[in-house]
């Protein structure tokens, strides 16, 4: 079993990181150019931790390295993916993680701003954070001529106000900037046009907070600890009837059996597997079957009809009704599209309206088809992919367990 | 210059056009609702997504460089289903508000349904999401968020052509509806030309609300006669009645129409526009009113003076620059307008009220003259007994002419203009009725039409200066208003 | 009398602005700090922070309408809100919903009329792990229970909000 990278015990003090190594990367990296970092970073097969999965060293390759004016970093904190608390944890656990994996990362990229986005919500995390912050600046961590490099990076947080899409990248630089978060027409690419139209480089807490340790021994080693192609450790989130949820960090490519059975000790009593969400409401369920079949990283979960997303792993039991969960997802959806772009703003109405209909048994089975329909003419065609993941749990769900909804219009629905 | 392929068509566009401006330049027509020339790119109504090849997903036009080697199909199957998808989509919230609603004839939603579309409706009526209907929002418009299909271009005119941002989408999600600050009114001078961006009935002219239907509407190109930009415009009119101005775009002049501008076609019918002459303030037929008139010129004949008007059409001048000359055979005339002219807010309205200050320049050179300023001190000075005129330009020597008790021969349209002092005032056809030729700040010289014809008695005003002169025992053979613009050269 | 920005804010206000190299991009900050001095966000706050921050009224407007924790009329002294998605629902979110709507004799989105109690439902909270959970005001409480509801409205009943999980 690997050590964890991420959610260790007790360094949460600035005292505490430091005496265990923490910032001894940061001193590594201020010695190296930015294109070593950024190769670093590439070796590693460190993938977006938020649930784009985008890799990283990539994604800061296309920072333009000789681009003029301002590069800004921001941490993308909006923690809002369904079934996702990782980053809640990381924060509370190893908020110094994700300040120095920042910090590195401002340095390869060339950025002497940086800005945490962190969901309103968290407000307890964000005053912890603060202090985290403030320790690092007094340390000379961050700030002005850091370890006394003359590299400067200036590091806040940002709260947001209430809004799942201000997760989606664009629509987070532009709620940072003070507007509507809507998401933004791309190209252009953050890289190159994002926080006041300068470079910027976005990037989850988990994907952030992993760069120290790979900086301090090595890309290779860290890709050796997942997969060939999934790098590393994930912290995966386990809620539902399981004997112990929680996060656990394992590293890509374990089983998904090995993370209900041997991880959260198997299904409370008396509950039965049957149906899991692997990745965060936005991805598309697996039957009980699928799951116990599936291994969690990037390849083998796209391979299954599904992805590998946030890691938010939603355990469903036989007592539940699938018509009556995605009528709460289809509620989260429609409640959380910013209004754009048509086929979002209408479609998940209209979904949520379908969905109610098979609720109350005023359905017909003509309706379980048009669920479909309207879930395919919502995909492919939007500014954001909110509505694709609006439709693709709704095509999975009518595919897999399409016998629940006919029952529903056949009349026959739940007691609850 | 990247080369590119639309429909099995290439072309060749300038480095940062997107695709639908280069299906643009081949005449291949891409539907659209939030995109507009003159506007930032949204992208949000999703009706513009096109296929190009080797990309995954379908594209928006609207917001997609063209780039070297694409290939752009836009009618293949994916692209007419995702349109007719997209329209599904707009009208499941849409009201089925068609049979009271002034856009239809000239609707976004029905003319692409027709094209795109005509599939029956999926969604049932009574779930519809409902929300606040007939809002006056401002003099001029009135406003309808359940017909709104959010494509934002109301935004983005108020934000970046007036610049004065009433408007904003608030709340998200299918909650979300245009609004404006309780209590303010969307009256900046151009609220009007939301009514023509709106694709759809949500904006809607007051003015124009529930007097006709569009498509019995003729329209007849013109020019405004509101102050000097002397924008390009539409008159729309249906049995010689006018019921609105549009705006004619084009690249010289105007893409928009400001709304005193769009108001200038109701002094045609206004209440006290003038089919008869006054003498005195007593409505009489223009014969025998152009026969008093006639006899007041004869009586002091050196005492008579003319007074062109820049807002009068070239060939009416040059009319009335014949009367000085050929009829009363005097030098006391006056062509001599020289308002300052140029754009005043940045957009369209002009500093100078008048539409033909640069005309008459050239109507000044063929027939010479006295400056206004001396004009002035003559009229001033007593030895003038009656002055010709126009109701505006009158008053521009208004306290000179009235200091000295000038005995007035109004030319009007409308009775509240005209002096009430006057001795008469004499109807002329507005140029809504018939062709005048004008010359805007920029040095255009453009020419209006006549949309509507005038009520019997109503005349073009080089024609009753024709008359005018004959009684008083001139003929000056103006008998159209070409030859009243014999010997004016433009140049 | 007419609503002013109140020195202190101003000052705050200063300090916040100074993070962003555009004034605008605190507006959303800004209007957290107005909410946490009256609770809620005002029309005329929103009129006199458009001012600050020389920006259009009908920006301001929007932005605040668009985030579902701006409250645009005053909240009770507690808000209530219980997660509804999908791990708290397998969990039991809907019975403590309807306990609190007993207990409470409101609907979500409505206020006491003593003005304590604020109830609504809101969407992941992001502490799925620890599912159901319910938040007031700033405090997370998770793994709630009937009895634990109980509890916590008798703590709030007796004037106290103790922090939540941390």
């Amino acid at each position: 079993m690997t050590d964890n990278i991420l959610l260790k015990n007790n360094i949460a003090g600035l005292e505490a990181y430091f005496a265990c190594g923490g910032y001894k990367p940061l001193k590594k990296a201020l010695g190296m150019k930015p294109a070593e970092i950024i190769e670093e970073v590439k070796k590693s097969n460190l993938r977006g931790r938020g649930g784009a999965g985008f890799p990283t060293g990539l994604k800061w390759s296309l920072v333009p390295p000789d681009a003029l004016g301002q590069r800004y970093l921001v941490c993308n904190a909006d923690e809002g993916e369904p079934g996702t608390f990782k980053d809640r944890e990381l924060i509370l656990k190893n908020p110094h993680a994700l300040i120095e994996g920042m910090t590195i990362a401002a340095c390869a990229i060339g950025a002497a701003h940086g800005y945490i986005y962190i969901r309103g919500e968290f407000a307890a995390e964000t005053e912890f954070l603060n202090k985290a912050i403030t320790e690092a600046r007094a340390k000379g961590f961050i700030g002005k001529n850091i370890l006394g490099s003359g590299f400067n990076f200036e590091l806040f947080t940002h709260r947001g106000a209430g809004a799942y899409i201000c997760g989606e990248e664009t629509a987070l630089l532009e709620s940072l900037e003070g507007f509507k978060g809507q998401p933004r027409l791309k190209p252009p690419y953050p890289a190159l046009k994002g926080l006041f139209s300068s470079p910027t480089v976005i990037n989850n807490v988990e994907t952030l907070a992993a760069v120290p340790s790979i900086i301090e021994r090595g890309g290779e080693w860290y890709a050796a600890l997942g997969t060939g192609k999934s790098g590393g450790t994930k912290l995966f989130c386990v809620s539902g009837p399981v004997n112990k949820p929680g996060v656990y960090e394992l590293p890509l490519g374990t089983a998904f059996k090995d993370l209900l059975e041997v991880n959260c000790g198997g299904m409370k009593p008396g509950k039965v597997l049957k149906a899991v969400i692997p990745g965060g409401s936005s991805t598309p369920v697996l039957t009980a079957r699928e799951a116990s079949a599936v291994k969690l990283d990037y390849e083998s979960l796209a391979a299954a009809g599904s992805m590998l997303g946030s890691g938010g792993v939603i355990i469903i039991d036989d007592t539940q009704c699938m018509v009556r969960l995605l009528q709460v997802l289809a509620r989260f959806y429609h409640h959380e599209s910013c209004g754009q772009c048509t086929p979002c703003r209408e479609g998940c109405g209209w979904l949520e309206k379908i969905l109610n209909r098979l609720e109350e048994g005023t359905a017909s089975h003509r309706d379980i088809d048009l669920l479909y329909s309207v879930a395919e003419g919502m995909t492919g065609r939007t500014i954001c992919a909110l509505a694709d993941a609006m439709a693709l749990p709704v095509m999975s769900f009518v595919t897999k367990f399409r016998g629940e909804f006919e029952a529903h219009a056949a009349g026959r629905v739940c007691g609850k | 210059m990247p080369k590119l392929t639309i429909d099995g068509k290439s072309v060749e566009v300038p480095a940062g056009r997107t695709l639908l401006e280069a299906a643009q330049l081949l005449g291949v027509y891409i539907p659209r609702y939030c995109y507009h020339p003159k506007l930032s790119i949204s992208g949000n109504c999703r009706m513009c997504l096109v296929e190009v090849e080797k990309s995954p997903k379908l594209v928006t036009a609207c917001s997609t460089e063209a780039a070297e080697g694409m290939t752009v199909l836009t009618t293949s199957e994916r692209v007419i289903k995702a349109r007719r998808e997209v329209l599904e989509f707009l009208l499941i919230n849409h009201p089925l508000d068609c049979p009271v609603c002034d856009q239809a004839g000239e609707c976004g939603l029905q003319d692409y349904y027709m094209d795109y579309s005509r599939q029956k409706s999926r969604f049932p009526a009574a779930d519809k999401v409902q929300r606040q209907k007939r809002r006056a929002v401002g003099p001029y418009l009135m406003l309808d968020n359940e017909r709104c299909i959010l494509c934002t271009r109301c935004v983005r005119f108020c934000a970046e052509v007036t610049k004065t941002s009433e408007l904003e989408v608030m709340e998200r999600a299918d909650h979300s509806f245009i609004d404006l600050k309780e209590g303010k009114a969307l009256d900046n001078e151009y609220s009007l030309n939301l009514a023509d961006l709106c694709p759809v009935g949500a904006f809607t002219s007051r003015d124009f609300r529930f007097k006709t239907r569009v498509w019995f509407l003729k329209k007849t190109p013109t020019i405004c006669l509101g102050c000097a930009t002397g924008c390009e415009i539409y008159a729309q009119h249906n049995e010689n009645t006018l019921y609105r101005l549009l705006p004619r775009p084009n690249a010289e002049t105007n893409t928009w129409l400001c709304d005193h501008g769009r108001m200038t076609y109701k002094t045609v019918r206004a209440g006290d526009r003038l089919n008869k002459a006054l003498i005195r303030r007593g409505l009489i037929d223009l014969e025998p009113a152009l026969r008093e008139a006639a006899t007041r010129l004869d009586e002091f004949k050196d005492a008579a003076a003319v007074l062109g008007s820049p807002w009068l059409s070239a060939e009416d001048n040059a009319a009335l620059g014949r009367l000085a000359k050929d009829g009363l055979k005097t030098d006391h005339y006056c062509f001599d307008f020289s308002a300052e002219q140029g754009i005043k807010d940045g957009i369209l309205i002009n500093k100078d009220s008048a539409p033909n200050t640069a005309g008459l320049k050239a109507v000044k050179s063929a027939y010479g003259g006295l400056a206004l300023e001396d004009f002035t001190t003559l009229l001033a000075g007593g030895k003038i007994k009656t002055l010709v005129t126009e109701a505006n330009a009158y008053g521009l020597v208004k306290a000179a002419a009235a200091a000295a008790r000038v005995r007035l021969i109004i030319f009007a349209l409308n009775r509240g203009e005209a002096p009430a002092t006057a001795h008469a005032v004499l109807p002329y056809a507005s140029y809504f009725e018939t062709a005048g030729t004008f010359v805007n700040y920029q040095g255009l010289r453009r020419a209006t039409a006549a949309a509507v014809e005038p009520q019997p008695g109503v005349w073009p005003l080089w024609a009753v200066v024709n008359k005018l002169a004959s009684y008083s025992g001139a003929e000056l053979h103006i008998d159209c208003g070409e030859a009243a613009l014999e010997g004016i050269n433009f140049k | 009398m007419p609503f002013k920005l109140s020195d202190e804010f101003k000052e705050t206000a200063g300090h916040i602005c100074a993070r962003y190299p555009r004034r605008d991009a605190a507006l959303i900050p800004l209007l957290h700090e107005l909410q946490k001095e009256k609770g809620y966000v005002a029309e005329e706050a929103m009129d006199e922070l458009a001012k600050f921050l020389e920006l259009p009224y009908t920006r301001v407007k929007a932005v605040t309408t668009f985030y579902t924790m701006f409250n645009r009329a005053p909240a009770g002294k507690y808000h209530i809100q219980v997660c509804r998605n999908i791990s708290c629902h397998m969990a039991g979110a809907p019975d403590l919903l309807g306990h609190l709507r007993t207990r409470l004799s409101i609907e979500e989105g409505e206020t006491t009329s003593d003005g304590i109690y604020t109830l609504s439902s809101a969407e992941c909270l992001g502490a799925c792990g620890t599912a159901p959970v319910i938040q007031v005001n700033e405090e997370y409480f998770e793994s709630m229970t009937l009895e634990k509801l109980d509890a916590l409205l008798e703590d709030l009943k007796r004037g106290r909000l103790r922090a939540g999980a941390l």
